[in-house]
């Protein structure tokens, strides 16, 4: 039975955010196709609609010729069609045989789950990784207790339980070690040559060009084309992957000088996703740190806050500091704007005075001084440019521009020395994010540290005269002076190799 | 892989640590009241617990789908008022019976409904059965607007006979725990705690959520049901609008003792039994120890606190000595 899909002009709204406004693919038995783009380019929404996730808005899907419409995930399953989501899909407290299973297990009679057919079964998928996996991977053994990259292969192995006539892999890679990616890839091959179409999403170049036939490369939602890989370059996917249009901001802040005080250095730290980094920062310096999502960002400054265990040195203006605790990190004058506002950096439902009092309680006294604190507020609020309509009014009756305001107002008002943005400006206005802009300038000119993490090439490449590049969890490069350009960013977040040639 | 495989046994029996836990507190009772197992004592405790057990199975099959069902103890009332409207002493077994497969289809129907609204409209279980719990009691007072009722008289001293020496409560529970060995091995329960697991992963699974989310309600509404004719038998059909109010918090407590996880996803209905008889063994000891009269609900209540942190008081000490 041979295959061929055809996603034509998909579009998908969130609300008012436009995920994919032209999603375009092309794909038939046999073929690998990796679909690659940058960080909000939409690839991981189109999967789920080819797959029956979520319903598209617009636009076409055509099944060997025939248009369709899956309304669920099992109705794409009822056609061959399955994922390995980013986001695991596995169930934790059933077995690994339980989660394959689960929704096809094989009956005695339409009716009692067969458990042996069950377990032999899973046995036969497992042994497809035998040899790269630990004993504990067993048919029987809880998926909440094995690690990331075996649940990862589980999630793999559910996809290959219905047969599926396209599979779509969604960074399947992400956690997975060298021999299982290896395994994983003579997999791909086999399945290949025995008739089956391969969606493949990653983020490393070099196994787009291991294993793919073709890249669909798509970029703010749209797909800008499909190019062979045995005749195109690292440098020619990178530059479809980014706008040649776009020009960085001209709010560039001065290059810090070699004899700034030393605020924070960092060596061999390890922790969460983050390996092996080692970085220094000078007052009054903006450190950007760029990559795709998901790389170790955040949890590089949830170590560096004491909000996760870490190893490594780290040392504070010079005192080497080991913090188990956010407050530690926050007697030494660091503050930490967490990426996700609404779930880690407001209290939604109290005031606005409320949420910039929040860690400086203790400022105004045992019996809260009210006035001083009004005062205070007052200040940093206008400092800001915030818009409210009193001090009493709910945050969550803010726009998302002005609550980052909140967020951010909270950790200045006690008037940090190093402070750790994660994705400050997501979600934010243009003219929030300009205001933004201003004043990481007016903070660094006062000697202010910034540790500064941004899902938006732009603002990095436009802000800040020195951008760490992670990928899993390491830093790939750093770019400063004439290498901060987008295609350097880019190349390095994909861990292209040829970073040096100029295309 | 020893240790992985005991480890698998007690997460996927939740009710082990119950279990001792009922052990020692029979144990406990057995030294304040000596005729414990007496049959006669036995057979009296177990037939005015049988409801409450059946309760708490309908309960834990909504907690293990991710639910929880605040109505069970108004639904009771109402079926009561319902069942003694329509049997006197007088009815012939057919409207007997007929009136026992209404009582079970209304019981239904008004999980039906809970079930609808929790899956469909996505209201909170928890908002959503207490309003419900409020429709339930006000047409339960319609119906029985004053204390009464009354079923044959053969039928409520069947009830209170054991059977070949063995109290008929036994035989209800041994009926129970086939019918979820049976009910564990379908594709169903692989749905049910799929859902209550993980909703999400379960629905990209092309589990039907929604549905599966429904029939839990349904189930703990047939449970009701059931809980509401061995009700009327054990006290010969005597009623009152208000008779099951107070056995939804005993239900939700006994699933708890059982080992269930009220977030949902694992446990089963056998803790929820073992759990009813927790409950009820501590309410003896409490009673057999000469506890003050006025001190009962207070020590009762401290007592099954205790038994509730007792998991996580355990898992604190662990995790301070360091695994």
């Amino acid at each position: 039975m041979t295959l061929q899909l055809s996603v034509r002009s998909i579009v998908k709204r969130y609300g008012g955010v436009v995920a994919l406004r032209d999603g375009n693919l092309d794909i038939q038995s046999g073929e690998v196709i990796s679909l690659i783009g940058a960080n909000g380019s939409g690839k991981s929404t189109l999967s789920k609609i080819i797959t029956g996730v979520v319903a598209p808005n617009g636009g076409q899907l055509l099944l060997n010729g025939h248009p369709v419409h899956f309304s669920n995930p099992q109705a794409a399953r009822g056609r061959g069609i399955t994922a390995v989501y980013q986001e695991l899909s596995l169930v934790p407290d059933m077995t690994v045989a339980e989660n394959i299973w689960l929704a096809h297990e094989p009956l005695h009679l339409n009716f009692r789950v067969n458990r042996k057919a069950m377990r032999k079964n899973t046995e036969d998928l497992i042994a497809l990784f035998g040899g790269t996996i630990s004993e504990r991977l067993q048919p029987d053994t809880l998926v909440t207790a094995l690690p990331p990259d075996e649940r990862q292969i589980v999630e793999i192995l559910k996809a290959l339980s219905i047969d599926p006539q396209l599979l779509i892999l969604d960074e399947a890679t992400a956690s997975l070690d060298s021999s299982q990616v290896n395994r994983l890839f003579s997999l791909i091959k086999q399945w290949q040559a025995a008739g089956k179409a391969i969606i493949f999403i990653t983020h490393r170049m070099d196994e787009i060009f291991r294993i793919a036939d073709k890249a669909t490369v798509l970029r703010n939602g749209q797909s800008v084309g499909t190019v062979d890989i045995a005749s195109t370059s690292e440098r020619e996917i990178v530059n479809m992957m980014i706008e040649s249009a776009a020009t960085p901001d001209d709010i560039k802040i001065p290059v810090v000088s070699e004899d700034a005080p030393v605020r924070l250095a960092v060596q061999n730290l390890g922790g969460g996703r983050v390996e092996d980094v080692s970085f220094t920062l000078r007052d009054g310096e903006l450190l950007g740190l760029g990559g795709l999502h998901g790389q170790g960002q955040e949890d590089l400054l949830l170590a560096l806050f004491g909000a996760i265990p870490y190893t490594g040195s780290v040392k504070v203006s010079g005192k080497e500091v080991h913090y188990r605790h956010p407050r530690d990190a926050m007697n030494d004058d660091i503050a930490f704007v967490p990426g996700d506002r609404g779930r880690e950096g407001l209290l939604l439902v109290r005031s606005i005075i409320e949420n910039f009092q929040l860690p400086s309680w203790h400022k105004y006294g045992a019996l809260h001084n009210r006035d001083a604190a009004q005062r205070d507020a007052r200040a940093m609020a206008d400092d800001l440019q915030l818009v409210y309509a009193g001090m009493e009014t709910p945050v969550n009756s803010l726009s998302g521009g002005n609550a980052q305001k909140v967020v951010l107002g909270k950790w200045l008002l006690r008037q940090p020395k190093l402070l750790l943005l994660d994705d400050p400006t997501k979600g934010v206005d243009v003219g929030t994010k300009g205001e933004f802009y201003a004043l990481l300038k007016r903070l660094t000119e006062a000697g202010t540290a910034i540790l500064f993490y941004s899902s938006d090439d732009d603002e990095l490449l436009g802000l800040c005269n020195r951008v760490l590049v992670l990928q899993d969890g390491r830093v790939r490069d750093t770019l400063t002076g004439e290498r901060l350009t987008h295609s350097e960013l880019v190349a390095a977040s994909m861990g292209a190799t040829n970073n040096h040639e100029v295309a | 892989m020893k240790s992985l495989n005991l480890q698998r046994v007690f997460a996927r029996n939740t009710y082990l640590i119950s279990f001792i836990l009922l052990v020692i507190v029979l144990g406990i009772n057995y030294i304040v009241q000596n005729n414990v197992f007496e049959l006669r004592v036995l057979n009296n405790n177990l037939r005015t617990l049988l409801p409450l057990i059946l309760l708490a199975v309908g309960q834990s099959i909504v907690v293990i789908g991710g639910g929880l069902d605040l109505s069970v103890g108004t639904l009771v009332s109402m079926l009561s008022a319902l069942l003694v409207t329509w049997v006197t002493p007088d009815s012939t077994p057919d409207q007997i019976l007929l009136a026992v497969v209404l009582v079970c289809a209304a019981g239904m129907l008004a999980g039906l409904v809970n079930g609808l609204v929790v899956a469909y409209l996505r209201l909170q279980p928890m908002i959503t059965t207490y309003a419900t719990s409020f429709i339930f009691s006000g047409i339960a007072l319609l119906l029985l607007p004053r204390p009464g009722g009354s079923i044959p008289r053969d039928l409520s001293t069947f009830y209170r006979s054991p059977l070949l020496d063995i109290p008929l409560a036994f035989y209800a529970i041994a009926l129970l725990l086939l019918f979820w060995s049976v009910l564990r091995t379908t594709r169903y329960a692989q749905y049910l705690y799929a859902t209550g697991s993980s909703g999400a992963a379960a629905y990209a699974t092309g589990v039907p959520v929604r549905v599966v989310r429904v029939t839990t309600y349904v189930w703990s509404g047939l449970f009701a049901a059931l809980a509401s004719l061995t009700l009327m038998l054990s006290t010969g059909g005597a009623s009152q609008a208000n008779i099951g109010d107070d056995m939804t918090l005993d239900s939700i407590v006994a699933v708890v003792l059982g080992g269930t996880r009220l977030s949902g996803g694992q446990g089963g209905i056998a803790g929820a039994i073992i759990g009813v008889m927790i409950l009820r063994v501590i309410r003896n000891v409490i009673f057999f120890a000469a506890v003050p009269t006025w001190s009962q609900t207070l020590v009762n209540a401290l007592i099954i606190i205790a038994a509730l942190a007792g998991p996580g008081l355990i898992r604190l000490i662990r995790r301070s000595i360091g695994r």
